[in-house]
């Protein structure tokens, strides 16, 4: 796996990019811009269906989310490059572990939002029980996606295999 | 905070949340005056000001302490100027867009507030861009290495 994906790194030249002057620092700005944009759309859906600031329309409001995807896709992205260019440091990285945990629970909770809540919702005439379920979707999302942020924030503090890991 | 591992993260992580919804919370803006979802009401929309304001809140004090931890590492680099008057023009075009708009629904959007946003927008990326290169750029560490 590792060698698979210095492989990948190497011939695609993103490894000679990320090792270049500026390379990892331009990349980081771009995945933190990426989070903001997640944010600043799919964060403040959230609030919105947990009940924050009734007056916006829901049906408007989602309609900011493909940024929110443009974000997410911009992640990818440079997530990758941060992975592929130095996979020693991240797979075995306990923070980046939580991360990707974080992250798989939130797209989990997307799809039960597509597939049960969404056009209730957007739709604005729901039950009691519709909206409730909403506001707990609503409530995993925001917090999947704020501890997304803090485990990114916790990967420079874990640099395997110096410190203790669950799963290494 | 330099020596207490979880004080210097805990500032380190709020900064980086409290950054994000900030951010974000002016993207959301910025695009609805360039023209994303036209029928979403700027008036509503100006009810996440309060949560961005509680958020710049959290970035100045977590950004104080996370100063007074290595304040010769920031105050001896021009990147960290550069992110200082970026967040500070970047707050005031918020406050700027925030009374053009709050509670006014009858307020429409013309060409100074869609000039305003790609500012702000500007503005935030320069704050991003320079906030990570601050861990990159930095000359001097602790004012200690002159004594």
């Amino acid at each position: 796996m590792l060698d698979f994906l210095l492989n990948f790194s190497q011939t695609t030249g993103i490894y000679a990019f990320m090792n270049s002057s500026w390379g990892w620092p331009i990349a980081e700005s771009v995945h933190f811009f990426g989070l903001c944009l997640l944010i600043g759309s799919v964060g403040l859906f959230d609030l919105r269906m947990m009940g924050y600031a009734s007056e916006i329309s829901l049906s408007e409001l989602h309609r900011l989310v493909p940024i929110g995807v443009a974000g997410y896709l911009l992640n990818v992205i440079t997530g990758t490059m941060f992975l592929s260019t130095s996979p020693n440091q991240y797979l075995y990285n306990p923070a980046v572990q939580s991360k990707l945990f974080f992250m798989l629970i939130a797209g989990i909770n997307m799809m039960v939002f597509y597939g049960t809540t969404a056009t209730h919702v957007k739709s604005g005439a729901s039950s009691s029980q519709v909206i409730l379920r909403a506001k707990i979707i609503a409530g995993i999302s925001l917090f999947c996606w704020c501890a997304v942020i803090v485990c990114g924030r916790l990967i420079t503090y874990y640099r395997p295999p110096y410190h203790w890991c669950l799963w290494c | 905070m330099r020596e207490s591992g979880v004080a210097f993260f805990s500032s380190l992580t709020l900064h980086s949340l409290a950054m994000a919804f900030v951010v974000g919370i002016n993207f959301a803006v910025a695009a609805r005056l360039i023209g994303f979802a036209p029928r979403l009401e700027m008036a509503a929309l100006s009810r996440f000001y309060e949560i961005h304001w509680y958020a710049a809140a959290v970035i100045f004090i977590s950004g104080t302490a996370l100063l007074l931890a290595y304040p010769a590492k920031a105050l001896s680099n021009p990147v960290f100027y550069i992110k200082l008057c970026a967040i500070v023009i970047g707050l005031l075009i918020s406050k700027r867009i925030q009374s053009t708009f709050e509670n006014k629904p009858e307020v429409l959007i013309e060409n100074t507030s869609i000039k305003l946003a790609y500012l702000s927008i500007a503005l935030w990326v320069i704050t991003l861009t320079a906030g990570r290169f601050l861990a990159y750029t930095h000359s001097i560490l602790l004012a200690s290495r002159f004594y």
